[in-house]
C-alpha cells in the first residue's frame, strides 16, 4: 500500500503525513528496509483495513509507527508504566515518570486535605517504599526488571 | 579506508586529502609551512593569503562547506591563546579537569556524529597554528602560577592530536616539551595509527596517548577515513611499548540493537592486547547531539543509521539514548573494565553527578582533582 493512498483514505493532515513519512524514512534507513516493505507490515495492515474513525486509525498509525522506531523505548516505558501500576498506590499519591524517559528523575506527587488525610498518605507512601525504590532503580537500568535489549 | 593522497615519493608522507594549502603570507617563512609544503604533493594547489582567518571560512560555492573545510589546509598565526578549558565542561557535567591546547581546528577524518560539524560550521577550514611555540609560553605561565600542581592537557578536543602529524611533525616537540615538566601531562587524543613520530622521542612518562574506541559496526558505518579499532588497539600497544602511557575514550558509546555485545568485545579485544594494568584511564561517554548537530549530521550522512538511535531530548537540550539504557550500558561497561583491572580510573564524559553515581555508585570526585590524579596516574 502506498503511503499516498493511505493519507487519501484516512484523511490524514498535512502535519500528520509529514510526521509518518519521517518516522517512516527512519525506520526505514534503521531497519535496512523500504517504506512499502513496512506499510506492509501486519501491525500497520490492520490499522489501515480497521473500521474504526479516520482520525482514531490515523492516531493508531502514528503511535505503531513510533514504536517502531523507538521499540527499546516503548517497550522500556510499557514495563515501568506496568510496575507503577502493580504498586497499587492509594489516592493521594501519584507517581510520574520523565517524558520519553530522558532522565532518572521520578516524580511522587502526594495530594492531601488536613492533617488526618495526611497522616494516612505518607503511612501508606511508606508501606510502598520498597516497591518505589525498585521502581527508581528500574528506570536508572540498575535493575534488570526493566528488560531493553 | 585510509585515504592514499598521491603516489609521488614526496607526497607519501601524507595519508589525507587535500584539495588546497593556503598559507597565510606572515607565515610563509615558518618551519611549520616548510615541513607541510615539502610533504604536500605536487597536484595540491597552494595559496598565500594575508587573513588565513577568511581562508578558513565556508565556501561561497558547493554544498558540503564542512567536508569542503576538511581539505582545506590554512596554515595561519592564532590570534588567541593556546590554552583553554575543555569546552565539553559545564556545571552540570562531572568532568575531568581537562585542559585544551589548541593547535590545529578541524580534522581530516570525518566521523558522522562529530561535534565539530556544528562547533567549526562558520570556520570549517582545517586550521594549522604556525605560532604554535607560543602555546609553549603559555604553558611556563601555567606551571609558574601553579607549581604546586598537575595539569592534563591534551590537543584533541578540537582536531586529532596525530593526523596530518606525519606532515607537521608537531608531537615531537610537544613530546619533547613535556618530557621537562614534571607536573605536566600530554594527552595526545586520536582515531589514527600514526605513531611513527612519536616513536622517535622519549616521552618520558609525561605523554599520553589515547584512543576514542568503538566497535567494528560503528567505525564501518560512521567512522570515515579513521584507522580500523584493530589498528588503533595495535598502535596502543606499540607506543606503550615505546613508554608512552596510553587510554581510552569509549565515547560515543552508540546504543544500537546488539551493542552492548559488540563493546564487550571490543573491550575484550583491548584486555586480549594491553596488560589492564598499564592502562591508564577509561572514560565513557554516550551519543549526545544538539538538535543543530543531529540535523547537520543527518544531512551530511542520511542513510547512517548510528544517527537515528532511540534517543531523546534531555534536560540539557541534548538528544541522548534514553536513560534507562544508557545507564545500563555504562554500568555494564564499568563492570568489564573493572573485572580486567580493578584499579583501572573509569570516568564518565558529560553526564551529570547523577548518572555518574547511578554507574558508579559513589559521588563523582572534584573535577580539578581528577584532572591532576589522571594526570600522575
Amino acid at each position: 500500500m502506498r503511503l499516498l493512498e493511505i493519507a487519501e483514505s484516512l484523511k490524514m493532515r498535512a502535519g500528520q503525513c509529514v510526521a509518518a513519512l519521517s518516522l517512516l524514512e527512519e525506520i526505514a534507513i534503521r531497519e535496512g528496509k523500504t517504506i512499502g516493505e513496512i506499510l506492509d507490515r501486519p501491525s500497520l495492515r490492520r490499522i489501515f483495513n480497521s473500521a474504526g474513525s479516520g482520525p482514531g486509525r490515523v492516531r493508531e498509525m502514528l503511535d505503531e509507527l513510533r514504536t517502531l522506531r523507538y521499540p527499546r523505548l516503548t517497550r522500556a516505558a510499557q514495563q515501568l508504566a506496568q510496575k507503577v501500576a502493580a504498586i497499587k498506590l492509594p489516592a493521594g499519591i501519584k507517581v510520574t515518570l520523565p517524558r520519553d524517559l530522558a532522565s532518572d528523575e521520578v516524580r511522587v506527587e502526594i495530594i492531601a486535605h488536613g492533617s488526618e488525610e495526611m497522616a494516612l498518605v505518607l503511612a501508606s507512601l511508606a508501606a510502598k517504599a520498597s516497591e518505589l525504590v525498585r521502581l527508581a532503580a528500574m528506570l536508572s537500568g540498575v535493575d534488570r526488571g526493566c528488560e531493553v535489549e | 579506508v585510509w585515504i592514499a593522497a598521491a603516489k609521488s615519493n614526496d607526497a607519501q608522507k601524507m595519508k589525507f586529502q587535500l584539495d588546497t594549502v593556503v598559507i597565510e603570507e606572515s607565515c610563509r617563512a615558518s618551519a611549520l609551512a616548510g615541513r607541510i609544503l615539502s610533504g604536500t604533493p605536487a597536484s595540491v594547489e597552494v595559496r598565500y593569503v594575508i587573513d588565513g582567518r577568511i581562508a578558513a571560512r565556508p565556501l561561497a560555492d558547493g554544498r558540503d562547506h564542512f567536508g569542503a573545510g576538511k581539505r582545506r589546509m590554512v596554515v595561519l598565526t592564532r590570534r588567541g591563546s593556546f590554552l583553554m578549558g575543555c569546552p565539553a565542561s559545564s556545571a552540570r557535567f562531572a568532568c575531568c579537569g581537562y585542559l585544551v591546547l589548541v593547535l590545529a581546528s578541524n580534522c581530516p577524518m570525518d566521523c558522522s556524529y562529530c561535534f565539530l560539524q556544528e562547533h567549526l560550521a562558520n570556520n570549517p577550514g582545517f586550521q594549522v597554528y604556525a605560532n604554535y611555540a607560543g602555546a609553549f609560553d603559555e604553558l611556563d605561565r601555567l606551571t609558574h602560577a601553579r607549581s604546586g600542581r598537575s595539569f592534563r592537557i591534551g590537543t584533541g578536543e578540537l582536531a586529532d592530536s596525530l593526523a596530518f602529524d606525519s606532515l607537521t611533525a608537531i608531537s615531537r616537540e610537544l613530546v619533547g616539551y613535556f618530557s621537562e615538566h614534571q607536573n605536566l601531562m600530554l594527552e595526545l587524543k586520536t582515531k589514527t595509527d600514526e605513531i611513527d613520530n612519536l616513536l622517535a622521542v622519549e616521552p618520558r612518562g609525561r605523554t599520553l596517548v589515547s584512543w576514542s574506541l568503538s566497535p567494528m559496526r560503528v567505525f564501518a558505518q560512521s567512522e570515515h577515513h579513521t584507522a580500523p579499532p584493530e589498528s588503533r588497539i595495535n598502535a596502543a600497544r606499540r607506543v606503550l611499548e615505546a613508554g608512552y602511557k596510553v587510554g581510552f575514550h569509549l565515547d560515543p558509546v552508540i546504543a544500537y540493537p546488539g551493542a552492548e555485545q559488540d563493546y564487550l568485545d571490543l573491550l575484550d579485544c583491548v584486555f586480549d592486547t594491553l596488560p589492564g594494568d598499564a592502562i591508564a584511564f577509561f572514560s565513557i561517554g554516550g551519543l549526545r547531539m544538539t538538535p543543530g548537530l543531529r540535523s547537520e549530521a543527518r544531512r551530511r550522512f542520511p542513510s547512517d543509521s548510528m544517527l537515528l538511535g532511540e534517543e531523546v531530548l534531555g534536560e540539557d537540550g541534548r538528544y541522548r539514548t534514553f536513560t534507562t539504557l544508557r545507564f545500563r550500558l555504562f554500568a555494564k561497561l564499568r563492570e568489564r573494565i573493572v573485572k580486567a583491572c580493578s584499579d583501572l580510573p573509569v570516568y564518565l564524559c558529560m553526564e551529570s553527578a547523577s548518572a555518574y553515581h547511578r554507574v558508579f555508585g559513589a559521588d563523582p570526585p572534584i573535577p580539578a582533582s581528577l584532572g591532576a590524579e589522571l594526570a600522575d596516574h
